[in-house]
């Protein structure tokens, strides 16, 4: 399936390019991140302290207006002080609204996009594929519909369509037990679940495939009329076989690469819709951009965080793509986007 | 004409996949959980009321009379009502369209203007501070959640420096044009240039964080583009040729080299135009611009079906028009399409 010059070129690629160096280093910091976030975060990202809310980051400094009511001159009266509040190092990066660690949000945020974005390319892959490969190998009317279908498919900006569907469906979320936690490894007051929203995985995957169906029916239709994949067919090998065996893997350099570039065009989908509240996931760099916004004026670095995380990993994923594309250089044009 | 011949044949695909949208646009309400009745009943309504209303709505009627009513009445450019303002759906939407158009368009500007200048420094003087740049402020571009990017926007620009205003969008772009054609009492009055000017200032700085917001996602893929164009044709015997006939470098750089660039340029933007459309919906979001976009996601999260349906088939028939101007530009470009 990947052959010794694939792999040649991989590395050659690699040793030449600064760029994709850097995007192995910042992919592989935020995946050990992700993985091990129990472990790394200082606090439990959920656990509120209202008495610590609104802290800055080391080094900055931040005012908050306070109203009390105090005697003066044998009167109750109102006043309203400026208050300084004090950095801590409990909270290198500061705390929300509600006095939630922003380091410990933004490492286990890392957990949600990395997930939705692989667990919805993968689903987007092995619809994509298998609707492409059917189209390419059969071809005539079966091609013909599939493909006009997913032109209607396209002719919707993803965006809207998520929005459409995942505001319109409701919103199930996926709770899978934390190995770290349920094993005892990491401590007992992190949550026990990796919440993920169900519905965002199935939507990003169910308005991205049709890149992969194109991708894959291309490859299928220029193998297809092959001399040996002819000659396969001629010794008696069942088309099942035939796709599975020659098509396939023909198919999978591109795939790999279009896959690379999806993770990151799904990040930036599923931050879109946790943003916009559509999403329902609570633990999310889109949604903190969301709670973020509210305080901008007092508390800038809750926005400010997630999204430096969400630019860092898609920074990263893009690279390796860059390098994926170089080195193995496949045929396809247009690459979906970001939203 | 050849080029007339290929807009028609485009044309009538154009009207096929937009009829795709509409039935699919009209089939989501099937699909989707929940009764419309129920969004607007009153709460403790009869069984009797709630089969009136669903009768004045004609949700009473077998399916494909419903369908049929629905085409016969967009034909008519009938949306039906909104059910919650009671007014006509298709003046509501169609009272969005312009802004989400100056948004597109102006974002458009902007990522044409600064990216083509950008990506043809890079590629002439390539390994040079200037190249390294665009390099990584077209990786940094593509990267970047423009959710996010806007919201930083507004907290460097509105919020600490107050340069430009957080959002919304007090006039349109043809509006201000109504101080210059002013009519009193059947009688043109003078033109009113100082209030013209005022209303294009009042619009320009409304719109510019949003564009830029919007646009710098195209800036950083067109400039991406631009660069490994030019570097491919500027390595073309064509262009050693005419410097060895003597031709100014710039004039083989602009003129060239660049207008054999664009073919790859409008291909991938036209593959890229669901990515703006999405971009708009989310960027009316953050700057709270009253366009498509925002009335998608509101009327979403209150079930306004009429509404619903008449701008995701505005946004879907926006969307084919634009492509068949891309393709036509395309064919323009590259005359050997059409043939």
């Amino acid at each position: 399936m990947i052959s010794p010059r694939t792999l040649r070129n991989l590395r050659s690629e690699l040793s030449r390019s600064l760029l994709a160096k850097l995007g192995i280093a910042i992919l592989a910091v935020i995946l050990f991140t992700a993985v091990f976030a129990p472990l790394l975060a200082p606090h439990d990202p959920t656990e509120q302290d209202l008495d610590n809310a609104n802290v800055p980051p080391l080094g900055f400094t931040a005012t908050e207006n306070q109203t009390s009511s105090q005697m003066v001159d044998g009167e109750v009266q109102i006043v309203e002080e400026e208050v300084v509040v004090n950095t801590t190092t409990a909270h290198p990066l500061g705390t929300d609204s509600l006095g939630r660690d922003v380091l410990s949000r933004t490492m286990f945020g890392a957990r949600t996009s990395l997930l939705v974005g692989l667990f919805g390319t993968s689903i987007a892959v092995v619809l994509g594929v298998t609707v492409g490969i059917t189209a390419g190998y059969y071809g005539g009317r079966i091609d013909d519909a599939l493909m006009r279908f997913a032109d209607v498919m396209l002719a919707f900006p993803s965006l809207v369509l998520a929005i459409a569907l995942i505001g319109l469906w409701g919103q199930a979320s996926l709770r899978i037990p934390d190995p770290l936690v349920a094993f005892g490894i990491a401590s007992a007051e992190m949550p026990e679940n990796i919440v993920l929203p169900g519905t965002v995985i199935a939507v990003v995957a169910l308005v991205n495939w049709v890149w992969f169906a194109r991708v894959a029916r291309g490859e299928a239709l220029s193998v297809r009329d092959q001399e040996y994949v002819k000659a396969a067919r001629s010794m008696g090998g069942s088309d099942l076989h035939v796709i599975l065996r020659h098509v396939l893997p023909n198919s999978l350099t591109p795939i790999l690469v279009l896959a690379t570039i999806q993770i990151a065009a799904i990040i930036l989908l599923e931050s879109s819709l946790s943003f916009l509240g559509f999403s329902g996931a609570q633990l999310s760099w889109g949604f903190d951009i969301a709670q973020g916004r509210q305080y901008l004026s007092s508390s800038w670095w809750i926005a400010t965080v997630p999204g430096l995380a969400i630019v860092g990993a898609v920074v990263g994923i893009n690279l390796i793509g860059d390098w994926l594309r170089d080195a193995l250089d496949p045929d396809i044009e247009g690459q979906g986007g970001a939203p | 004409m050849a080029l007339g011949r290929f807009l028609l044949k485009r044309g009538i695909q154009g009207v096929l996949v937009v009829w795709g949208v509409v039935t699919a646009v009209f089939l989501l309400r099937f699909i989707t959980p929940g009764d419309p009745v129920t969004f607007v009943a009153p709460l403790d309504a009869s069984a009797e009321l709630r089969a009136q209303i669903a009768a004045e709505l004609g949700l009473d009627q077998p399916l494909y009379v419903q369908y049929a009513d629905y085409i016969v009445g967009l034909l008519q450019g009938d949306m039906g009502y909104s059910y919650l303002r009671g007014t006509e759906a298709s003046t509501i939407v169609l009272a969005r369209v312009p802004a989400t158009v100056e948004l597109a368009v102006a974002a458009t500007v902007v990522a044409v203007v600064i990216a083509i200048p950008l990506g043809v420094i890079s590629a002439t003087r390539r390994r040079d501070p200037a190249d390294y740049g665009a390099t990584l402020f077209s990786l940094v571009g593509i990267s970047t959640p423009n959710f996010w990017l806007g919201i930083m926007l507004i907290l460097v620009l509105s919020v600490q420096l107050d340069i430009f205003p957080t959002s919304r969008r007090p006039i349109g772009f043809f509006e201000t044009f109504a101080f210059l054609v002013t009519v009193e009492n059947g009688f043109a009055a003078p033109m009113n240039v100082g209030a013209f000017l005022d209303g294009l200032r009042t619009w320009l700085w409304h719109i510019a964080l949003p564009a830029v917001t919007l646009g710098t996602y195209f800036t950083a893929l067109v400039t991406r583009l631009t660069r490994s164009g030019m570097i491919e044709e500027l390595g073309q015997p064509y262009v050693r040729a005419a410097r060895a006939k003597g031709l100014p470098e710039s004039l083989i750089q602009y003129k060239h080299a660049l207008q054999n660039t664009l073919i790859p340029i409008v291909t991938v933007l036209g593959l890229q135009l669901g990515t703006l459309i999405g971009g708009a919906v989310i960027t009316e979001a953050v700057f709270a611009w009253p366009g498509l976009g925002t009335l998608v996601i509101d009327s979403i999260n209150v079930r306004d079906w009429p509404l619903i349906q008449g701008s995701l088939i505005v946004i879907g028939t926006g969307f084919v028009l634009i492509n068949i101007f891309v393709d036509a530009l395309y064919a323009y470009l590259n005359p050997r399409v059409v043939h």
